[in-house]
């Protein structure tokens, strides 16, 4: 393979791995890329030299988009932005993939609570907050004579307050962990962009 | 030479990694406030001026992000000697405010902490 052969080879995965990007944003990388490496190439560097020291393609390409997911979800500081912020790091990442963890218990808790005001609604009679002999559960019940219902309408009000404390936990967790996964920790950027 | 898995080595290099990150910005918006650069330009002076020894391609997803930031503002230029296209940054005002603002908590830092590191040496 002649050098020029392998410059582009590298330079066209180095656009694929970009992939996600806006064309504009992914052209102007590759450009900006190919244009460094022909300068160490002119001041006689050997383009399998100039390659190894950036590394694998993949490797540099995700550089950017560490760089780039951390910007806006830091930015926009959306628990959307951040929560995808943060499952992208799970499997590379022993916090991340706690911190994942963790906000999939909360939103499984708080899918139940949603489920169970839903019941409520459409089935009162069988939905509730369930204490019998040796059980206690939130859920809906076969037999409502063989236990006791403790919250009837106070359902509403305490499902509102679980699920807003569960979002604010789940924010919480979220400011935390992000400036910290972020590849430059500090504070996140104000600018206009 | 040995490439066996050092978790050690591998933690001291992710934090000597995050630290260089912390100081490359704040000399590259240093660097940009004396006058427009392009990225190995920018590169080869933080390596040689201010002794950051990043890697080659590390600079680039930095100015990437000082861009979106709208703390630099890039222009494609060609190079009048050989002709070569080469992407120009120069600091824009929401960059030298940030760059006052970082170059304000350095300062701060490293006093204290040189402060810190001497008490011991003081009688």
């Amino acid at each position: 393979m002649t050098d020029q052969a392998e410059l582009e080879r590298w330079l066209s995965r180095l656009g694929w791995a970009l992939g996600h990007l806006p064309v504009r944003e992914r052209d102007d990388i590759v450009r900006e890329t190919r244009s460094h490496i022909e300068d160490r190439m002119a001041s006689g560097g050997s383009v399998q030299q100039v390659l190894s020291e950036f590394g694998p393609a993949e490797r540099h390409a995700r550089r950017f988009v560490d760089e780039i997911e951390a910007y806006e979800a830091l930015g926009s500081q959306r628990a959307g932005d951040l929560a995808r912020f943060v499952a992208n790091r799970a499997h590379r990442s022993v916090g991340a993939a706690i911190a994942l963890l963790a906000l999939i218990l909360l939103a499984i808790l708080a899918g139940v609570i949603v489920l169970v005001v839903a019941l409520k609604i459409f089935d009162p009679v069988h939905a509730g907050l369930w204490v019998g002999p040796g059980t206690a559960f939130i859920g809906v019940i076969d037999d409502p004579a063989s236990a006791r219902e403790l919250l009837g309408l106070w359902l509403f009000p305490s499902a509102a307050v679980v699920l807003t404390l569960i979002f604010i936990a789940g924010r919480l967790l979220l400011s935390s962990v992000v400036p910290w996964m972020a590849p430059r920790r500090g504070r996140p950027p104000t600018g206009p962009g | 030479m040995s490439l066996k898995h050092n978790p050690a080595l591998e933690h001291d290099s992710v934090q000597r990694t995050q630290m260089l990150k912390g100081l490359a910005e704040l000399a590259l918006l240093s660097l940009l406030d004396e006058e427009a650069c392009y990225g190995l330009e920018i590169l080869e002076r933080l390596r040689s001026d201010a002794g950051l020894q990043l890697a080659e391609g590390a600079v680039y997803p930095l100015l990437h992000r000082l861009e979106k930031s709208g703390w630099t503002a890039a222009e494609w230029r060609l190079d009048p000697q050989n002709g070569r296209p080469r992407k120009y940054y120069a600091i824009t005002d929401a960059g030298r405010e940030e760059l006052r603002a970082q170059r304000a908590s350095w300062s701060e830092m490293s006093s204290r902490l040189t402060h810190f590191l001497e008490r011991r040496v003081r009688p």
